[in-house]
């Protein structure tokens, strides 16, 4: 039963967050006019949120790893990447640009993955540095081809850190829900492994004796992953630690099961996602990029994980 | 030791009409790079242009420009390009050119800061840069021109909104505090973004529609009127509506602080007030 209120309260905030995110606007009270927009953003917002923070979990799921998400690993910054070369090629159509970010989170996760495997084993605070390297070198690089394409810097800013204010025209939006499709069928997909993460978030030995296809297992959740961030970070730009924070919530309240965790991170995470992005839209005019919000709320957090695990 | 002279507006608020007494005429075969388009284009309209050594790729007008001895582009020229030119004076641009005005300083080369953001900033920068390279004259009678020119502008009986986009992911407008916004407003224009602390501030596409600009102008090559007719929401701005959305604009022009001001705002008038008016 106290389950049962807990999911109640979670569909609450999300309502609520929902309302707020409606309600509260530079462009004043919520006419017509000005509903259509918020209603796409609200769209934007709960796929984002939801979705990073569902891949969160299910990374630290697997990786056995509290501090990953899709940011912390740098995948973010990939996907990022992989979208600033092909805007910097002129090649942006609507196809190619999520194409690229789901290659540039791909070649990303598994650098990192690479890069932290040390004698066939994977260390909690290695994968985090190795996620924090390919960070850095890619939004060097971001930075790089879009200054070398003769871009403007606001636009590299807005893929390093995300924003949801998106000018959709009727070509876009249909492309975003057909990402929104894959993306949603992506996380469906991550759902169906949920209780192998169960058992592999224990030890990947116990894993292997229970007869899970580990391997298998990691391969479907790193591309799954990399598919979902590449086409939410090509309509969003990089989201910083909305992905980290929220697992961890859900898990305090419903515990280690991933059956309940993976839905409970996308609602929160939609939910909170949400409300950053009302923030960052109304605190300061013409607004904040969205990242400097979430990492406000994600940092101390962050430092929070590493004091209780280290 | 000669130290860098600043042209800070107060200076050249100055220097405006006429090079003073202390003015001295420039020693024949002074040496000049500008690494700033808009200068390069003064150097030109003051017929100053035999002392012009070195400019960057971005300097492409007039004509001429294109072939002077390029020292890299405005982002990143070379420094030691610019010194193997032994240049008397050279015109940048902060912060863009921090470093190498820092370099030129340790060298001892004068260097002359380029920034107006207002039409009456381009008149001084015109006068300035003018007397420093002995063509006060020529650059008194076409600023005396180009006030001329645009006293002559029609009295405009409307001042339509604008709204003056400068990129598309994401949104962002030239706000008050930008140079095309001052164009926008001497053309009878009135930009939607007011608040002048901010030069191109990020915006809500939301805002936009509430804003309900008369005259937009696409001032970047990633989107045209199509485009942003096709955008849910925005048929419903009256710009969108009466279709006076401009795209394919020279940039260049609406950009440069330069001699072709009067050229933009004749250009911004004939779009804001439909009905063309006499042009230079």
């Amino acid at each position: 039963m106290r389950r049962g209120g807990a999911w109640v309260l979670l569909l609450g905030l999300l309502g609520v967050a929902c309302l707020v995110s409606l309600a509260v606007g530079p462009g004043g009270l919520p006419s017509r006019d000005v509903l259509q927009f918020r209603l796409l953003r609200l769209a934007l917002g709960i796929l984002a949120g939801g979705a990073l923070s569902l891949v969160g979990a299910s990374l630290q799921g697997l990786l056995r790893n509290p501090l990953v998400d899709p940011f912390t690993l740098g995948v973010s910054s990939g996907a990022a990447f992989g979208a600033s070369v092909v805007i910097a090629l002129g090649a942006a159509t609507s196809v190619v640009l999520p194409v690229a970010g789901f290659l540039g989170a791909l070649v990303t996760i598994l650098a990192v993955y690479t890069l932290a495997r040390v004698k066939g084993r994977v260390t909690v605070t290695g994968l985090v540095l190795a996620g924090v390297i390919m960070s850095f070198l890619f939004s060097s690089l971001v930075m790089l081809v879009m200054v070398l394409a003769r871009q403007p810097l606001g636009r590299a800013v807005y893929l390093l850190m995300g924003y949801l204010g998106v000018a959709f025209t009727r070509g876009s939006v249909l492309l975003f829900a057909g990402s929104s499709i894959v993306t949603l069928a992506g996380c469906g997909v991550l759902m169906a492994y949920a209780r192998d993460l169960d058992i592999m978030s224990s030890s990947e030995a116990t894993a292997q004796s229970l007869g899970v296809d580990t391997g298998r297992v990691t391969k479907v959740v790193f591309v799954v992953s990399s598919v979902i961030v590449g086409l939410v970070v090509s309509f969003t730009g990089a989201i910083s630690f909305v992905g980290l924070v929220v697992p961890h919530l859900v898990r305090l309240t419903f515990g280690p099961a991933h059956r309940r965790i993976l839905p409970g991170s996308f609602l929160l995470g939609a939910a909170l996602l949400l409300l950053a992005d009302t923030a960052a839209r109304n605190l300061v005019p013409g607004g904040l990029p969205l990242s400097v919000v979430t990492a406000l709320i994600g940092v101390p957090f962050f430092v929070y994980l590493l004091r209780r695990k280290l | 030791m000669r130290s860098p002279v600043l042209l800070l507006p107060a200076v050249l608020s100055f220097l405006a009409g006429g090079c003073g007494r202390s003015a001295k005429p420039p020693e024949p075969g002074l040496r000049v790079v500008s690494l700033v388009p808009s200068v390069t284009e003064i150097v030109y309209a003051v017929g100053a242009e035999a002392s012009l050594v070195g400019n960057t790729t971005y300097c492409d007008y007039p004509e001429p420009a294109r072939h002077v001895y390029k020292v890299g582009d405005f982002m990143n020229p070379d420094i030691e390009k610019i010194a193997a030119l032994r240049p008397d004076i050279v015109f940048l641009s902060l912060p863009v050119h921090r470093l190498i005005a820092e370099k030129l300083a340790e060298m001892n080369v004068r260097y002359y800061v380029s920034q107006p953001t207002t039409i009456e900033g381009v008149f001084s920068e015109l006068d300035s840069v003018g007397c420093l390279l002995g063509a006060g004259d020529r650059a008194d009678s076409l600023v005396r021109d180009m006030r001329a020119k645009l006293d002559n502008l029609p009295g405009y009986p409307d001042t339509p909104s604008v709204y003056a986009e400068i990129s598309v992911v994401p949104l962002m407008a030239a706000g008050a505090g930008s140079f095309v916004s001052s164009l926008i407003a001497r053309a009878g224009g009135r930009n939607v973004y007011t608040d002048p602390a901010q030069e191109y501030p990020m915006v809500d596409p939301e805002h936009v529609v509430r804003a309900a600009p008369e005259v937009i102008l696409i001032l970047h090559p990633e989107a045209d009127a199509k485009e942003v007719s096709e955008r849910l929401g925005w048929a419903q701005i009256p710009a969108v509506r009466d279709s006076r959305v401009y795209d394919h604009l020279d940039l260049n022009v609406l950009s440069r602080p330069g001699p072709r001001v009067v050229k933009a705002v004749y250009m911004l008038g004939d779009m804001f007030h439909s009905k063309p008016a006499a042009g230079d």
